[in-house]
């Protein structure tokens, strides 16, 4: 009982949401679940860059790359090898995951402005080998008719699927950041030099953190393009690269949720902005300006700082002579 | 090479770019000794510990521990193979709590930092307490370690290297900060694991009542070269450190 109670304690704030999300279809018009399908992709792809913004302390302008290889891989083989759509999702995984660990071995070299530079630059790279290679990924104009099966193919049902995909998925990278490597990434991201000399190597635990990133970015992806029943090379770009960025600062990069609630506020945003003028970016970018000028830790830095999770106040034992001066 | 000697440095240098920094410095410490460096601000005594631990590159000359070659290896390596150090600017993880901050340091020495998906908070509870209590930090463990009095810091940095459970401990002046009482806690705690454990201490200090009062060693640099070496009453008695650093009132 005990147990239970401190489990609900701990959870309550994502076991609210679940049952929002559970319960939201019946009581929104299918337009808007669409809407809802989009923001737990899009929160998946912003959780998973988290894990190298908000954990590792790096900015990765690039994760869009590892999206869209997970969004192609899926879509290539469900249009020209008829795979059914829950195969293909590990194999996105394993496939962004390559691709993952291929470019960031170069990434997890650099630090600061220059990693985030080299990521876009390779993120640049798969988005020109997807836009050139026409005989494969269909070059500038995509690749259509990627049908979700018959049992997926209306918005509720595909709502459920991406709910439990992505429910599933964001319990692992929870797993993941309450680990002993979760731990070793805040570490690495609170100071590298001190983790070198506790005898981490590391670059080498960098560039895993940026191989789970990747798959899950690619688990996104690839539930993208039977969302959208098609995939253009846009998904690969740095623009879309900036999207999970927008959200992790949105919603708090220092908090788990933080980047799904960022997802939340983005895309209902453009959903809601897009009805009324074309110039949605003109309102992100405000958006943005605002929650950088006035909320630097997002939604949940606000939270916090207001006192809703209890702030530590400085503590001494007593014995230093600064805090004897006190008294 | 003597099997009791644990790190030798032979000839070892450290330029930047013109400025020489360390000069041809031969260097042994023997297994179980606690020996400080002394000298000046700027005689080379942090760089001197940078050039073991990895942290420069070394200019010129070699670095050995254990007999082994260890000269410009890999930090984490280096820590790896029995070395670590305590900075002299306390270099902590200010985010994560007093506790977090062992308990990284112990999961880490127990190469279990790999592990993605038990939850670390079960993990070296025990140890992580007993360090937190032998170094004096039990009370704080809950605390944002970048909130610390800067005396604290200091004992979150030695528990972070004693985690390690290293062979040879560097302490880059270990009680810069603490109150008097607090050095005295601090060195006699490092006095004990030299004494009950075996470990190698190599420590810099500027207090007078430290070096004399813990070190049986005592070794001078001065710009950049050793000038001095030997027990504290022969450090005392050299005309040469007397000039570079001791002054005529000790």
């Amino acid at each position: 009982m005990e147990r239970k109670k401190s489990f609900i304690k701990r959870y309550w704030l994502p076991l609210v949401l679940f049952i929002i999300a559970l319960l939201l279809p019946a009581l929104i018009p299918s337009f808007w679940v669409h809407v809802f399908t989009e923001i737990l992709i899009l929160g998946l792809f912003a959780i998973a860059f988290n894990l190298i913004f908000g954990y590792m302390g790096q900015l990765s302008f690039g994760q869009a790359a590892y999206y869209g290889i997970g969004a192609y891989t899926t879509g290539l083989l469900m249009v020209k090898a008829n795979w059914p759509l829950i195969a293909t999702l590990p194999v996105s995984m394993i496939t962004a995951g390559i691709g993952a660990l291929i470019l960031g071995f170069f990434c997890v070299r650099l630090r600061g402005v220059y990693f985030s530079i080299l990521t876009i630059a390779f993120g640049q790279l798969v988005f020109f080998i997807i836009f050139q290679w026409y005989s494969f990924t269909g070059g500038d104009n995509g690749l259509q008719g990627i049908n979700p099966p018959d049992w997926l193919f209306s918005a509720v049902p595909y709502y459920y699927f991406t709910l439990i995909v992505v429910t599933i998925a964001s319990i692992i990278i929870y797993f993941i950041t309450e680990s002993p490597f979760g731990y070793t990434m805040r570490a690495i991201r609170d100071n590298t030099e001190r983790t070198e000399f506790i005898g981490i190597n590391v670059q080498r635990y960098m560039l895993i953190n940026f191989i789970i990133s990747g798959m899950f970015c690619g688990l996104a992806g690839a539930l993208w393009g039977p969302f959208n029943r098609s995939v253009a090379p846009d998904l690969c770009g740095w623009q879309h690269s900036g999207t999970p960025v927008f959200m992790a600062v949105m919603g708090g990069p220092h908090h788990f949720l933080g980047p799904m609630i960022g997802s939340v506020i983005f895309t209902f945003l453009n959903a809601f902005v897009t009805g009324f003028t074309e110039y949605w970016p003109l309102v992100s970018g405000i958006v943005i300006i605002f929650v950088v000028m006035l909320m630097p830790g997002g939604v949940f830095g606000v939270i916090k700082e207001k006192g809703y999770f209890k702030a530590k106040e400085p503590v001494s034992n007593g014995t230093n002579p600064v805090d004897k001066g006190r008294d | 090479m003597n099997n009791s000697v644990i790190l030798k440095t032979e000839h070892l240098s450290k330029s930047f770019f013109k400025y020489q920094v360390l000069t041809d410095v031969n260097y042994e410490l023997k297994k179980g000794e606690i020996a400080a460096i002394i000298g000046p601000n700027g005689a080379g005594k942090t760089t001197f510990f940078n050039l073991i631990t990895g942290y420069h590159t070394v200019s010129g000359g070699h670095v050995f521990f254990r007999g082994q070659e260890i000269t410009n290896w890999q930090r984490h390596k280096i820590a790896r193979i029995g070395i670590t150090r305590a900075f002299q600017i306390s270099n902590i993880y200010p985010k994560l709590t007093t506790y977090e901050n062992v308990r990284q340091s112990i999961l880490a020495q127990q190469k279990r930092t790999l592990n993605l998906l038990t939850p670390a908070e079960k993990m070296a509870k025990q140890e992580t307490l007993e360090l937190l209590e032998v170094t004096g930090l039990a009370n704080l463990k809950d605390t944002e370690a970048g909130i610390l009095s800067q005396g604290d810091k200091k004992k979150l940095e030695l528990a972070l290297a004693l985690a390690c459970k290293p062979a040879l401990l560097l302490l880059d002046e270990p009680t810069a900060g603490m109150s008097s009482e607090e050095t005295h806690e601090t060195m006699e705690l490092v006095k004990r694991l030299n004494k009950e454990v075996g470990l190698t201490i190599l420590f810099t200090e500027h207090d007078i009542s430290v070096i004399f009062g813990y070190a049986e060693k005592l070794s001078v640099l001065h710009q950049g070269i050793l000038v001095a070496e030997g027990t504290p009453e022969e450090v005392r008695q050299n005309k040469e450190a007397q000039a570079c650093y001791l002054g005529e009132e000790i």
